[in-house]
């Protein structure tokens, strides 16, 4: 029987392979050739649009959504959703300036911003996880509950910080690239390693794809679910902090909207909605889309009323297109 | 004996008859020559085990499934066309089945899931007031007594099915098939259905009523029909049938066979379980397990097995009782504890519970304990491809590389990845549920002889199972589970699967 058995894998092995990797790269071989024809659309109509500047800018944008775009990837290969973010990134730009103003000293004040971050965001993660409020619930509570506030404490208006030698150097660019920007490519590689090499990056596969199984096969969910959604507070806090660093200030009214620019950008980036499915390539790539479309339509002076109309069609185009592509090479591996 | 069953149904007017029809699967000959009728009034039992072509000659009454040979006919009328159209004819023609899974939605009321799609309206508006009082009254007629506008979610199961009988009452049926509607229900929950049964056939309503609990078809069933292999073998009165003769005709001559296992010697007791509760469905249970040993427990669906098992690995806590390791008594409902403690748990449901579809056959078999295959906290994929492949070869999974989603395999293979996860994490008590449901017989075969060499690495083995032939193939002892006790015991050489049977369906 054994050698019987040996035999059958061969011949089971080229068909079977080239099929199933040819359908998981085709989300992002057709982001990529989105992300060439943007560029090819842009290059040509709006002016100074491949300046380096601007694509310095670019990639300093790509960084806001990018750095919680990770985190977002996660939690929702889980099954689970963080519309949090925005208010998030709000409420520890004004607590850093706070903890600054106090005289905290800046590294200390950077780790309570990231703490404190990562204690909000696990309140929605336990009660996601203990108490079955669904995480949209959860974080929507966060959201509105952050944002008030914040603006509350401040009454809208900017905390300023003073001179801070640390936070100036944050937003100085090094070789011409923006920390912001490297920040957030190290925590890609960090996120896309955590994603695919480790015991917790497997397992929030495993929950998104079926938390039941996962549980009988003795895997940690709630203490995974809890985790997951502090990663997202503390990743927010990253962003919280390189905002004071960009504006001087902690600001209870910025970031607004950040949470469905991450939302999109991932699931641009192929990430299904279900759970179960996603890459971190692909959202790097569903990121890049988003801020091109925002910075090439800036740049084409459109109305930035208009903007929105635009923007909103070509992310429904985009992720509409990829699913075609998807199961059109789906059926025909089958046929 | 058939001639007094045959006299019964000359009696009344035949509404449903299957006439010398065929129906052949690739590979299976899923319905040979069989010939049937059933009559106004008369509830006919169907009695067979898997794969004895029960469902096949449903299929057929509801036009799902066209005959290669021979001829069905409602009412007096041949079933016409084919595909969908077919299936229109015969609910057309009265047929009408309840199946197992209940389709109701439990958010809304009782009279809006009667009505569920066909709401009687004005200009668009739905008529509550008409729709309620003509739900009450068809409610009430199966002794279904709640306000028609309460939500089904505060229903009992044994309700819910009634509501589901009385939803296909409504469009006035000729024929009721009812296949094993009393599966998920405890005893005392079933008498509803079973009077509501009794009340169809009394409007003169044909009924086949698929079950294998032998009290509730002496109950309420004028006769039984037995289906063997694809083929009709008698359909017998049940008040004169012995349960055992109609178990003889079920498993026919190949019950005879008993397998030969080799006697092994057993090691010390690792499992115990002292006089478990768990309402509704287990009311005392006591037993213990040896190490190298293989139990299997015996019981039809809905007997309380799948409780039984996640009672004892705390996935659901037990009302009261207790579960010793190793002669300590564990405290109740701590699944990961038991993990630890080198138990492991395959569900009854695979694709539900058992597997992450998307994921590789690695991942799926290594998700116990990551950290045997990660160096530092990173995952090896070196380590992960080695140990999974240690796993694929001894239970011999076909698979084309280790990482292939395991959605993608056969059942069967999707199967031993589940039981390889366990050998995987050392488990050294293994407690399978239905390990062999929807696989294949070459796949069947080979699971057996995993769990025979499992215990003889002197690991202990609960193998759950309704298969009744199979017991004997691999289990040194079996219990059986009835009635939420465990009523009788057998042991190695001496596993007659007639007894068992008998022992399954039995009643008092």
């Amino acid at each position: 029987m054994s050698l019987d058995q040996a035999a059958k894998p061969t011949s089971a092995r080229t068909s079977n392979k080239s099929g199933f990797n040819f359908s998981q790269h085709m989300n992002e071989l057709s982001l990529f050739v989105a992300i060439v024809v943007l560029y090819v659309v842009f290059t040509s109509t709006a002016n100074g649009f491949l300046s380096f500047n601007n694509q310095i800018n670019i990639l300093r944008d790509a960084a806001t959504i990018g750095i919680a775009a990770w985190a977002a990837t996660l939690i929702i290969i889980a099954g689970e959703i963080d519309v949090s973010v925005g208010p998030m990134v709000a409420f520890i730009s004004v607590v850093l300036a706070f903890f600054l103003q106090w005289g905290v000293p800046t590294p200390i004040a950077f780790a309570l911003a990231i703490v404190v971050g990562a204690l909000l965001g696990s309140i929605a993660g336990a009660l996601r996880a203990y108490f079955d409020v669904p995480s949209f619930v959860g974080t929507l509570g966060l959201w509105s509950a952050l944002r008030g506030t914040a603006l509350f404490v401040t009454d809208a208006l900017p905390v300023s910080i003073g001179r801070n030698d640390t936070l100036d150097a944050l937003d100085r660019s090094v070789l011409g690239i923006p920390p912001a920007a490297i920040i957030m490519l190290v925590l890609f590689a960090v996120f896309a390693f955590i994603s695919r090499k480790t015991a917790f990056g497997r397992s929030v596969f495993a929950i998104g794809g079926n938390a039941h199984a996962a549980f009988l096969s003795g895997i940690s969910v709630s203490k995974i679910r809890v985790t997951l959604f502090a990663i997202a507070g503390a990743m927010a806090a990253i962003s919280g902090i390189l905002l004071v660093s960009r504006l001087g200030s902690g600001n209870a009214t910025a970031a607004t909207g950040l949470e469905f620019d991450v939302i999109a950008a991932v699931v641009v980036g192929g990430t299904s909605l279900s759970g179960g499915r996603g890459s971190m390539l692909g959202t790097l790539l569903g990121v890049l889309v988003i801020t091109l479309i925002g910075n090439g339509l800036v740049l084409l002076g459109i109305n930035p009323f208009f903007q929105q109309v635009v923007r909103g069609l070509i992310i429904v185009i985009a992720v509409l297109a990829n699913i075609q592509a998807i199961k059109r090479s789906v059926s025909r591996n089958k046929g | 004996m058939t001639q007094i069953s045959r006299s019964v149904e000359v009696a009344r007017r035949s509404i449903a008859s299957i006439k010398g029809c065929t129906r052949q699967y690739p590979g299976v000959l899923a319905l040979d020559n069989a010939t049937f009728e059933v009559a106004a009034g008369e509830v006919r039992a169907l009695l067979g085990k898997n794969g004895a072509g029960k469902s096949t000659l449903i299929r057929l009454l509801t036009g799902a499934e066209v005959p290669d040979t021979g001829s069905v006919a409602v009412d007096g009328e041949e079933l016409r066309h084919s595909g969908s159209n077919r299936a229109q004819d015969a609910f057309d023609k009265g047929v009408r089945v309840v199946y197992q899974e209940l389709s109701l939605v439990p958010g809304m009321s009782l009279a809006e899931n009667l009505f569920l799609g066909r709401w009687p309206r004005k200009g668009g508006v739905i008529q509550y007031a008409n729709m309620e009082a003509e739900a009450s009254e068809a409610m009430g007629r199966l002794g279904l007594d709640r306000p028609p506008n309460s939500l089904v979610a505060s229903l009992s199961p044994a309700e819910r099915q009634l509501l589901e009988i009385a939803r296909v009452l409504l469009g006035k049926p000729k024929l009721v098939i009812l296949d094993e509607p009393t599966s998920s229900l405890a005893a005392a929950e079933a008498e509803k259905v079973m009077a509501a049964v009794k009340r169809i056939a009394s409007d003169g309503i044909a009924v086949i009523y698929v079950s294998h609990r032998m009290n509730e078809i002496r109950q309420i069933a004028h006769s039984a029909t037995i289906m063997r292999d694809g083929r009709i073998i008698e359909t017998v009165d049940v008040k004169g049938a012995d349960t055992r003769e109609i178990v003889r005709l079920m498993l026919g001559s190949e019950a005879s066979q008993t397998a030969a296992l080799e006697n092994r010697s057993q090691g010390q007791t690792v499992l115990e379980v002292k006089d478990l509760a768990l309402s509704p469905k287990l009311a005392s249970i006591s037993f213990s397990l040896k190490a190298g040993e293989v139990l299997g427990i015996a019981g039809l669906l809905g007997s309380g097995r799948t409780e039984l098992l996640q009672a004892i690995m705390g996935v659901q806590t037990q009302d009261h009782g207790n579960v010793l390791v190793d002669g300590v008594s564990v405290a109740p409902g701590h699944y990961k504890k038991m993990i630890s403690r080198g138990f492991g748990y395959t569900p009854e449901s695979r694709k539900e519970e058992g597997i992450v579809p998307l994921l590789g056959v690695d991942e799926n078999t290594l998700s116990t304990d990551f950290s045997g295959v990660s160096k530092n906290g990173i995952l090896s994929s070196r380590l992960m491809a080695e140990a999974t492949r240690k796993v694929i070869e001894r239970l011999h999974i076909k698979t084309a590389r280790t990482d292939t989603p395991i959605g993608t395999l056969s059942g069967g293979n999707q199967q031993k990845v589940v039981i390889g996860r366990w050998v995987y994490a050392n488990s050294r008590v293994l407690l399978l549920d239905e390990p062999t449901r929807g696989v294949d017989v070459e796949a069947k075969a080979q699971i057996y002889t995993i769990i025979r060499q499992l215990a003889a690495e002197g690991r202990s083995i609960i193998f759950v199972s309704s298969e009744i032939e199979e017991l004997p193939l691999v289990c040194d002892r079996v219990l059986v589970l009835r009635d939420g006790t465990l009523q009788e015991e057998f042991k190695s050489p001496n596993i007659d699967q007639d007894a068992l049977m008998a022992a399954c369906i039995a009643g008092h």
